[in-house]
């Protein structure tokens, strides 16, 4: 999953045939009118509600689809209540939530790909298929098993009342259970490729280390650690993006004010009609935030690609 | 949010010595926050259809852009040249479905397969939780629907935003069976743009089984951390507002442009957040039943159709619906069926309108939805001498007289709108 070994295209010797000349970038076309159709033409459209000044008779925002007719007033406002206002606590729960998602996904994923890649022997299909088994199942209807499992009559609380602790209402608008909800959906995303990973370190390197007289802790900590850092960015990055988006987990197993991410504000302002604008602006703030994260990740892979392996 | 006055408005508005030029540039959502009074006023015309002024008989009240119809100021709703009714006799289209942009479970499913089954259509619905999302829908580029469902504190914008298009009442015979109120309305005289559908009225649905001094405690069931974890308000920005604004002593206008007093209600339903991990939808025809919640504000159709929602074994006198006792303290409310100008199948539309007017029909649906239909017919007498009411939610049955006295959500300019829109989505964003 990691970084792909990229072959300049000088490599093809071009103008040797006058066929692959135009074949070769050809091939690019499908993907191109793709990506103009599904990403770049919708992204222009989200921005020409977000710098959009006017409003129609109904009150919602008029797409303005000439640049030079933007206005930002809507932006910076959506800036300053983001920092001071009615946003904040939605990108401090963004953040906070997700960061301690991705420590679980840590916590639980890492050992787990390290387990499966290098220890589980001939069980490692089994496994892999066992970690996989989650995608056969609709995310949605996952976490729909959750709200069963967390309900006020639901099993957890069968179980606790069994041992005689009062009921919990675990649905209230509880961050915590937005959390484990969160790090429970994407723990697969986190783990594959993690694995695959883990999987392709030379295990030369690690028999070297135990060689030169490194117990398995210290080889794990001086060599396989560092060697899987890109992996472990990797699935970080895969993982973050769509949590950071995410607003359907923490509607379902909360739906509460107080557990609010700039996924619900979004929503809540794309399906209202008179705050589009808002919405839109939004959405282009998390892209620019999570473009900080991309962006970072793309410049260790090509760091790392250069170091000699 | 801000606004620019698009060229037209600002000629129109330049000969008008009245309007505070303070604003003119732009107009921040902070301001419009502070503005109150101030930008009702004003702002109303920001977005006008210059067009429209002329077009009606009613002139625009308080700078909106369209007519605001009240009680005693009945407004006939324009047709408009570009917008013309469908001819008479027309047969049903063969488009082979109905597409219906409704309240989830609004409409019985019997009724729905009845109707598909008479005219080899399917019956498709489209939910929305509250106006707000319903007009968002049905602008959206593409939209197409057969039927929406309008009350009047919507329904001139959507005229005049050119959203329905004007009824052929040859097609609506059955008309006749409305209360004669509802057959020349004041929001929609001569009904050319609407039939109606429901009225109800705006209160505290409950579990009598485990709330004893409801008419004690009153609006302040919500208030009350012992239900803790399970208390709702309805996701509706002049539902949850115009709640609070009544519990907590501003009973003057459910319809205001004062922002301090939209604000002062946003803050007390802020408290619940804290208070009684406030949960914000409209699911409580079923959630009440079922025991998730306690308390939650309801529409009283909600709990008529609650007793259908009750575990089996289970009484409905569970279920208790509070409202003020004085009439004039309560709200009431109706919506209406519309056709949308963008209806692939308007005939086969009309034929749902008069279908739905039915007082057979009507009284099917009712049964499900626990909604009353206003037909002269189904009066509330009818309804629970024929065991459609249980004993304990009598209090949930509209009359007509109550629309004489009781409040009512009107319609008012876009500024105000959004002002109450704004209001309430930091509610629900957490009130930081």
């Amino acid at each position: 999953m990691a970084e792909v070994e990229l072959r300049p295209v000088e490599d093809v010797k071009p103008g040797k045939d006058r066929a692959t000349r135009f074949l070769w970038p050809s091939l690019a076309i499908p993907g191109t009118v793709w990506l103009i159709l599904l990403f770049v033409v919708p992204f222009y459209g989200i921005m020409a509600v977000a710098f959009s000044s006017q409003l129609d008779i109904l009150g919602q925002p008029i797409p303005v689809w000439n640049p030079l007719h933007w206005n930002f007033a809507v932006m910076q406002d959506v800036i300053s209540e983001s920092f001071s206002g009615t946003y904040r606590s939605a990108w401090e729960h963004t953040f906070v939530y997700c960061g301690l998602a991705m420590a679980i996904c840590i916590l639980v994923g890492y050992p787990v790909a390290y387990y499966v890649a290098r220890l589980a022997g001939r069980r490692r299909g089994l496994l892999l298929a066992l970690i996989l088994a989650p995608w056969w199942i609709n995310y949605l209807t996952r976490m729909l098993a959750w709200v069963g499992l967390l309900g006020d009559e639901g099993y957890v609380n069968k179980f606790l009342g069994w041992f005689g602790v009062a009921p919990v209402d675990w649905l209230a608008g509880n961050w915590y259970v937005v959390v484990i909800a969160l790090a429970y959906g994407y723990l697969p995303f986190f783990i594959i490729p993690l694995y695959a990973f883990l999987d392709r370190i030379d295990q030369r390197h690690i028999e070297a280390s135990r060689d030169l007289g490194a117990n398995s802790v210290r080889t794990f900590f001086r060599v396989t650690l560092p060697m899987s850092r890109i992996g472990l960015i990797t699935s970080i990055v895969i993982t973050a993006l769509p949590m950071f988006g995410d607003y359907y987990t923490n509607t379902l197993v909360s739906n509460s004010p107080k557990t609010v991410m700039v996924g619900n504000s979004i929503e809540k302002s794309v399906q209202a009609g008179f705050s589009r604008a808002q919405g839109s602006s939004l959405v282009l703030l998390l892209s620019a935030v999570l473009l900080i994260f991309m962006a970072y990740y793309l410049v260790l892979t090509v760091r790392s690609s250069k170091e000699p392996r | 949010m801000s606004f620019e006055r698009s060229e037209p408005n600002e000629q129109s508005e330049a000969g008008d010595p009245n309007r505070p030029p303070a604003w003119r540039p732009q107009l921040h959502r902070r301001d419009v926050l502070r503005g109150g009074l101030y930008t009702a006023a004003g702002l109303g015309v920001a977005s006008l259809l210059s067009a429209c002024n002329n077009d009606s008989g009613a002139t625009p009240a308080s700078g909106a852009d369209y007519p605001l119809a009240r009680p005693d100021d009945p407004v006939t709703l324009p047709i408009f040249d570009d917008n013309q009714p469908i001819g008479d006799g027309l047969k049903v289209e063969d488009t082979g479905a109905l597409k219906v942009l409704n309240y989830a479970d609004y409409m019985a499913p019997g009724v729905k397969k009845d109707f598909g089954e008479k005219y080899g259509v399917e019956v498709q619905v489209t939910p929305y939780n509250n106006y707000d999302e319903m007009l968002n829908k049905l602008n959206a580029p593409g939209a197409a629907f057969d039927l929406v469902f309008p009350g009047p504190s919507v329904l001139s914008r959507m005229v005049y935003g050119k959203l329905l298009q004007p009824l052929n009442r040859s097609y609506l015979p059955n008309l006749k069976n409305a209360w004669p109120e509802y057959q020349d309305p004041w929001y929609d005289q001569k009904s050319n743009y609407t039939v109606p559908y429901t009225v109800y009225t705006t209160g505290i649905g409950y579990r009598a089984d485990r709330i004893d001094n409801a008419d004690e405690q009153g609006y302040m069931m919500i208030w009350n951390g012992d239900y803790k974890g399970k208390v709702g308000v309805l996701d509706d920005a002049g539902e949850s507002l115009a709640m609070a604004m009544l519990a907590w002593g501003i009973t003057g206008d459910i319809n205001t442009a004062n922002q301090d007093y939209v604000n002062q209600a946003r803050d007390k339903l802020i408290e619940l957040i804290d208070l009684v991990d406030v949960k914000i939808d409209i699911t409580q025809y079923e959630t009440i039943a079922t025991g998730k919640f306690t308390v939650h504000q309801a529409w009283s159709g909600d709990l008529i159709a609650g007793q259908y929602y009750v575990a089996p074994g289970v009484s409905p006198d569970v279920l208790g619906f509070w409202q003020p006792k004085a009439t004039p303290d309560r709200t009431v409310g109706n919506d209406n069926i519309a056709i949308p100008k963008s209806s692939p199948s308007p005939v086969l539309a009309h034929t749902f309108l008069n279908y739905i007017l039915d007082n057979d029909v009507s009284l099917k649906n009712f049964g499900w939805n626990g909604y009353q239909p206003p037909l002269t017919k189904l009066s509330a007498n009818y309804l629970i001498d024929n065991g459609y009411v249980p004993e304990n939610l009598l209090d949930a049955v509209v009359v007509l007289k109550d629309f004489d006295q009781a409040k009512q959500f009107y319609e008012v300019p876009v500024a105000v709108q959004n002002m109450w829109l704004t209001a309430f989505q930091e509610f629900q964003s957490g009130g930081s």
